[in-house]
């Protein structure tokens, strides 16, 4: 009895305080004045036509790379946590291999799914997409391929080289920004190009294709350190 | 014309699809469910895919792509889920007559022990 007044009264607090909130709810009939200011100056300023790139990767470049860090130290938390069986168990024979049909379905699968991965975030700042999305797509053909072909090994060295490499150089292409441009991560480090076409808003594809390259390699490393220690 | 065409196409996919979440719901075992679910839900999309081309033709390559990646997943991927629950030996309807799968390994198996024997 005192365990449903006590639901009861948590619903009706619940209740109480979203209802502040729908009650005062109107809409935004017009932007801020942050948001007018990057709606009408982003595209002649950075070159890109989609304006949450130019927000996400120019604009907020610092909040990106905060955001790329989270994932650095939460993939190192999964190497910590789940650390690598020192023998290597002899699960292969107990494990039988793919039915050939699955083989060969995911052999033609996974290069067009790298190449959709690629595809999203060295479009990023022309369409919707972009480093972080394409990254996910390239762990998840990495993911295909360790459901796929369980006999496949990963090349580990090269994939915490691309990892780091990448990271590295994304914070370089940040500094030279402070260096040759406005500040931080700004993208006019190289000439904006022509509005709309595959290699403009300056900087913004390498930065997008740099991210794009160290979440892929994380996350899959990821998911195979999920796989090794079953 | 054109609109007409192509909504016919949709409807008729959506009762592909419609007839899938009934499969869904109403046959009798994994193994049922998983291909009622695969044959309808492939032709019904595809259905669907295809009247949107129709409506608007531009999309047409864009969409036939999608077609393709359709047709060449969602078989697939419950042809795996299939083995997958044929692996872990779950129960098939009472009403089944063969299993041809099981026959198969059962022929293996002997075939190895004959094999390791001689």
């Amino acid at each position: 009895m005192i365990k449903r007044m006590l639901i009861m009264l948590t619903l009706l607090l619940t209740a109480a305080i979203f209802a502040r909130l729908v009650l005062n709810y109107g809409e935004h009939q017009e932007l801020g004045k942050l948001g007018a200011h990057y709606a009408s100056q982003g595209p002649a300023e950075l070159g890109a036509p989609n304006l949450v790139t130019a927000v996400v990767v120019t604009y907020r470049g610092l909040d990106t790379l905060g955001e790329v860090t989270v994932l650095f130290i939460s993939a190192a938390g999964v190497g910590v946590m789940l650390r690598r069986r020192k023998q290597v168990p002899d699960d292969n024979e107990a494990r039988k291999p793919s039915s050939e049909i699955v083989v060969t379905a995911a052999q033609l699968l996974l290069p067009m799914i790298f190449l959709f991965g690629i595809y999203v975030f060295v479009n990023g700042h022309l369409s919707p997409g972009g480093g972080f999305q394409g990254g996910a797509i390239i762990a998840a053909g990495s993911l295909l391929l360790l459901l796929a072909l369980p006999q496949a090994e990963m090349r580990h060295r090269l994939i915490s080289i691309t990892e780091s490499l990448s990271g590295f150089s994304y914070v370089v292409v940040g500094l030279l920004g402070v260096i040759l441009a406005g500040g931080f991560l700004d993208n006019r480090i190289m000439s904006l190009g022509t509005y709309g076409s595959l290699f403009s808003a300056g900087a913004i594809p390498i930065i997008y294709t740099l991210i794009g390259l160290k979440v892929g390699s994380e996350l899959s490393a990821v998911l195979d350190r999920f796989r090794q220690s079953d | 014309m054109n609109e007409l065409i192509g909504s016919i196409i949709i409807l008729t996919g959506s009762v592909f699809l419609f007839s899938a979440g009934l499969g869904i719901l109403r046959m009798p075992d994994a193994y049922n469910r998983i291909q009622a679910g695969t044959k309808a839900t492939t032709l019904g999309t595809m259905m669907v895919l295809l009247g949107l081309a129709v409506l608007h033709p531009a999309w047409t390559w864009k969409l036939l792509i999608l077609v393709f990646f359709v047709l060449l997943t969602n078989p697939v991927s419950s042809h795996a889920l299939a083995r997958a629950a044929h692996r872990i030996h779950t129960p098939e309807a009472d009403s089944t007559v063969i299993d041809q799968l099981e026959e198969e390994e059962q022929e293996e198996a002997r075939a190895a022990a004959e094999g390791t024997n001689t």
